[in-house]
């Protein structure tokens, strides 16, 4: 019993259970058309939740043809942006004179919107291959990857040379060389800030391989489905894409949290 | 004639019997600080700050010797420099003949800092084990002393913790087993105590000694506790600040071994406040 109630501790109520109440109260003021009163929309341009369901199970086959589109765009950006900017975050180590520098000059990538980049993108890449589908993935997971770099880099720099006092010292003192430091101590040491750089990354791989989708050659993705579905004035189907885009990022989320916890299980 | 020649040669067996026992001295320095001074550039762009000044001071195979003094008196500072993490303005030091360096890179050094320095992605055993990784010590033999250490400071059941689960004493123990473990010449120790609680320190004080007793080490032990630095120490170096110098060396004469009881004594008093008027002449 005692266990039962540490693990429901009053951590555990703010983070699922307040969300949780939130979304069904919304949800009940959704269906009961309260809300549509409250905001002042009709059931054409803002349609019922149980209309949005109706869809989403109708066209499963079709929806997962998207939504496995736009995983791919959004994970493959998010490993190759990660990668990228751990790289870049151990380059910046190895070269400490200018490295720093040099990742704020990086960090002002992050400023570049991803409404700019995804049509330039798409213009730099088609000679990529003559796969309309191929060239049109690769363009928007360089948009995704060029997201996740940024933030990738300047956190894992930080867990790279923000160490414990002492903790170079107790290295110098058993006379380790500079390869053993930078694997036993600062790798173990980055773990922790590569995971705060993955919270701010998984959610923006979601968001911007969505945008991405609005501006790409080849028509298939969540977020390609929402603005043609717009375009087509078919709003309860945009809402059924919608729904499942804000899916694919609670789950990604959620998979990341348990991945999280399971490596990060004997740190404070 | 004769009785000169006599005289002549009593006297160069009394030199031969003194330099012999200058060098049976001498072999039994461990450390031997000469003229050692430290000055670090101020970054104001004003004139050289002196931490340490014409430090002269031997120390003796297995002795247990305490510096002490306030804050700025640059008693880490000499730690540090003898354990190759600072280098010297002038001066030298010898440790066994050799250079700091050379000691410190043939792994002699045990070190235990002011927090324990634990890795919390390691448990207490990986914790205490991670020199010997580097210094590519066989698993078998790793797992075993280990063991050995982690019995020694009494966590044996605590191994599989992680930092994070252990109290703040239980840590510096963990630091104490993990400098032990690779066999070190010398251990030094800068403040390891100081942020702990009266009641874990006085304990880890009487397990100090004991650990001290079985190992046989040369411990340099750094404090601003006089009571903790005449209970641990054979010798007491006092140093003074601004510049940081030896002010006074103190012997402390108090039978061994030494457990919380001698604190009650008269001598330990009389020690306590011998060391306290070496500061109070500062």
């Amino acid at each position: 019993m005692k266990k039962l109630r540490s693990k429901f501790n009053r951590q555990t109520i703010t983070t699922i259970l307040y969300p949780v109440l939130f979304g069904v109260l919304i949800a009940v003021l959704w269906q009961t058309q309260l809300l549509h009163k409250i905001i002042g929309a009709d059931t054409f341009t803002l349609p019922l939740p149980k209309r949005i369901f109706g869809i989403i199970t109708d066209n499963w086959s079709n929806i997962l043809i998207n939504v496995r589109a736009t995983v791919i765009v959004a994970l493959g950006g998010l490993v190759l942006g990660s990668l990228f900017g751990y790289l870049l975050a151990i380059v910046a180590t190895v070269f400490p004179k200018w490295g720093s520098g040099g990742l704020t000059i990086a960090s002002a990538f992050n400023a570049i919107p991803i409404i700019a980049i995804a049509p330039i993108l798409n213009n730099l890449t088609k000679d990529f291959s003559k796969d309309p589908n191929i060239r049109s993935m690769f363009a928007k997971m360089l948009v995704v990857m060029i997201t996740c770099t940024v933030s990738m880099s300047i956190n894992s720099y930080r867990g790279f040379t923000e160490l414990k006092p002492f903790s170079l010292d107790l290295m110098e003192s058993y006379a380790a060389k500079k390869t053993a430091i930078f694997f036993k101590l600062r790798v173990p040491n980055s773990i922790p800030y590569v995971f705060t750089a993955l919270r701010i990354s998984v959610p923006a791989c979601v968001i911007s391989a969505l945008v991405s989708e609005y501006f790409a050659e080849y028509v298939i993705g969540v977020g390609r489905q929402i603005r043609e579905n717009i375009v087509l004035a078919q709003y309860a189907t945009a809402w059924a894409y919608i729904a499942i885009a804000c899916g694919i990022g609670i789950v990604m989320y959620v998979i990341l949290l348990i991945v999280e916890g399971v490596l990060l299980k004997g740190r404070r | 004639m004769a009785v000169s020649n006599l005289a002549a040669k009593d006297e160069a067996e009394i030199d031969k019997e003194d330099r012999d026992l200058s060098m049976e001295k001498d072999f039994d320095i461990e450390i031997k600080i000469k003229d050692l001074c430290i000055s670090f550039p101020d970054k104001e762009g004003g004139a050289p700050i002196t931490a340490l000044q014409n430090i002269n001071l031997d120390i003796r195979q297995g002795e247990f010797i305490s510096l002490l003094g306030p804050s700025g008196c640059g008693k880490t500072t000499l730690l540090r420099t003898i354990a190759d993490l600072q280098q010297p303005t002038s001066g030298g030091i010898s440790v066994r003949g050799q250079s700091p360096r050379e000691i410190r890179l043939q792994k002699k050094y045990g070190i235990v800092f002011q927090n324990p320095v634990l890795y919390d992605w390691r448990s207490v055993r990986r914790n205490v084990c991670m020199p010997m990784e580097m210094m590519g010590i066989p698993k078998k033999e790793r797992t075993a002393r280990v063991t050995k250490m982690l019995e020694l400071v009494g966590l044996m059941e605590f191994g599989k913790k992680y930092p994070h689960q252990l109290s703040g004493g239980m840590q510096q123990r963990v630091g104490i087993a993990r400098a032990l473990a690779i066999k070190p010449e010398i251990l030094l120790m800068d403040e390891p105590f100081s942020a702990l609680d009266e009641f874990t320190k006085e304990k880890l004080h009487e397990d100090l000694l004991r650990i001290w007793k079985k190992t046989n080490k040369t411990i340099l032990f750094v404090t601003h506790n006089i009571q903790e630095a005449v209970f641990l120490s054979d010798r007491v170096v006092v140093l003074s600040p601004h510049p940081g110098r030896v002010s006074a060396v103190v012997d402390i004469t108090l039978e061994r071994p030494r457990s919380l009881e001698i604190k009650n004594t008269q001598e330990f008093n009389e020690l306590v406040v011998k060391v306290r008027k070496s500061f109070e002449s500062l």
